[in-house]
């Protein structure tokens, strides 16, 4: 999406913002923005490393799946 | 209304339903006031495509999915373990998500690594291990791993502990329904589906001390009865999740496939090796050997196989397969030469076998991926592929690696069941209704491309 602005509007429930507000109040968080983004981010970065499985992965499944005589 | 999945892998219509049923409670009283069957699989009736069958009302040949691999394309022996990043196909949950349906998704195969979903999901026995990211969202394994910090996506097979290792598939299985239950109980859903892969690890290993048609029948009294008491553990944790289901759930007890005693292995290479099909440069291997440790002539070869439940025979096709020596033209003639001798094969004492052989544009109006060219269920399916070699005889009468109880069968079974509805009726059904049957039950009349039928009564539940 092509734009210029450098933040955008989403919509959450309003009884789901009272709980955050109550919730950041105290901490580092200065508003619901900052911490929904924060905690969106650190999904989001944790989903990224998840591409498939790296080859040692890949052997673990293998060995027990030969194991239980799916493979050959 | 809820609708609850409960997956038994590999639970199987005559154990459930008769030989079992006085020590099951839960199921026998589901089953005689639902409606139940049997539920014929896909085809090949295998964990890996039939679950995600299932959760998408799709073929194996729309999804591309044949199996525990996937070959990859074109190559001799390249493969890859399905994940949850190859199925194209929405999932029921991913439909019912965009209704604002919540989901808890246990352990239904392939499902690693976890996909988003509204809701939660912990991934299947295809994860590689804990300390991967098993679940959606991420902080659920933190809360898996303080509460149950046992569980287990899988047990490993070795055969001289064969004996001990029931009691790991008995703790697996335990700590699974017992996560499922806390989940169903605490946590807001919708829509749950659990998988449960025991029963299948207990039907390949233990299979010889409940079948007395087997010609592996041991008539050991402790064996059968840890089976049994296996199986009791089972029913009693479907009654606990039976109690944490509100009234007006909707469950579903459902098999991917079935399983049926073990004849033996039959050595699927040395066969075309002996037929003139598959050639070697070194001489006779040693017991064993798979195919990726040997030197082969592929320019001498026509075909080789993989083994398993059914055997893959792949055709070496010229301009398909690196060293491809079949001329396009040749290969419907070669394919029918082949199919042709497979189906020959007899028993290792001349009895005729009931073997069916198949291309994939036979059974799937579409084909995904990279399949085989052939599909075998040799002597149907009552005997299993070894794909390694190096015996003296083709007949192996234990598996070349792994269990070697019991095979797969077709039929699986299902239960529709919902409290306080007295139905008692048995419709045989087929795998292809579940997914229609789970939109149905929540109204959803777009069907997105899925060609099954919900399950024959089942406004009986609604």
């Amino acid at each position: 999406m092509a734009t210029d602005k450098k933040y955008t509007t989403v919509s959450l429930p309003t009884p789901l913002f009272e709980k955050i507000q109550e919730k950041i109040k105290g901490t580092g968080f200065t508003s619901v923005s900052d911490y929904v983004t924060f905690v969106l981010r650190e999904i989001l970065a944790h989903g990224s490393d998840q591409e498939a499985f790296n080859s040692e992965d890949e052997k673990k499944v293998k060995d027990r799946l030969r194991s239980l005589g799916y493979l050959d | 209304m809820k609708v609850a999945v409960i997956g038994l892998d590999c639970a199987a219509p005559d154990l459930i339903f008769n030989k079992l049923k006085g020590e099951l409670p839960n199921l026998s009283m589901m089953a005689s006031r639902g409606i139940s069957g049997k539920l014929r699989s896909c085809d090949p009736p295998i964990t890996v495509p039939a679950w995600m069958v299932m959760a998408t009302g799709r073929t194996p040949g729309e999804l591309g999915l044949y199996g525990f691999r996937s070959r990859i394309p074109n190559s001799y022996n390249g493969i890859k373990i399905p994940t949850s990043q190859d199925i194209k196909f929405e999932t029921v949950w991913e439909i019912l998500g965009r209704r604002n349906k919540r989901s808890i998704i246990i352990a239904v195969p392939p499902s690693y690594p976890p996909k988003p979903l509204p809701g939660l999901l912990v991934t299947d026995f295809l994860t590689p291990d804990k300390d991967k990211e098993f679940t959606y969202p991420p902080g659920l394994k933190n809360e898996i791993m303080k509460d149950f910090p046992d569980y287990q996506f899988d047990v490993k097979f070795r055969k001289p502990e064969k004996r001990k290792i029931i009691e790991e598939i008995y703790r697996m299985t335990d700590t699974r329904f017992r996560m499922a239950e806390k989940m169903a109980m605490e946590k807001e859903w919708d829509f749950f589906f659990m998988v449960e892969i025991g029963i299948d690890r207990i039907h390949h290993s233990f299979w010889r001390y409940i079948d007395e048609s087997s010609h592996l029948y041991e008539d050991d009294p402790e064996m059968r009865e840890k089976f049994i008491s296996y199986f009791r553990m089972v029913d009693s944790h479907i009654g606990k999740l039976l109690d944490c289901f509100d009234d007006d759930t909707v469950v579903l007890v459902v098999s991917d496939h079935g399983a049926k005693s073990m004849k033996g292995a039959f050595a699927i290479n040395q066969w075309l090796i002996k037929e003139g099909y598959l050639k070697l440069r070194s001489g006779f291997p040693k017991q064993g050997s798979s195919l990726d440790e040997l030197d082969i002539d592929w320019s001498g070869s026509k075909a080789w196989a993989w083994g398993g439940y059914y055997a893959r025979v792949f055709l070496n096709v010229k301009g398909r397969e690196p060293e491809g020596i079949i001329e396009r033209g040749k290969v419907r003639e070669e394919l029918d030469i082949l199919k042709k001798k497979i189906k020959e094969i007899r028993g290792p004492n001349g009895e005729e076998w009931k073997t069916k052989v198949f291309e994939p544009e036979e059974v799937y109006k579409v084909v995904n991926g990279d399949r085989s060219d052939l599909f075998v269920y040799l002597d149907d399916l009552s005997w299993r592929a070894a794909g390694t070699l190096g015996y003296d005889s083709d007949y192996l009468l234990e598996n070349d690696t792994g269990p070697d109880d019991a095979v797969h069968d077709y039929d699986g079974i299902y239960i529709l069941y919902r409290k306080n509805r007295e139905i008692g009726r048995v419709i045989d059904s087929s795998i292809y209704r579940i997914a229609p049957t789970i939109l149905a039950l929540y109204k959803v009349r777009k069907m997105y491309g899925i060609q099954g039928k919900p399950l024959e009564g089942v406004e009986y539940v609604e």
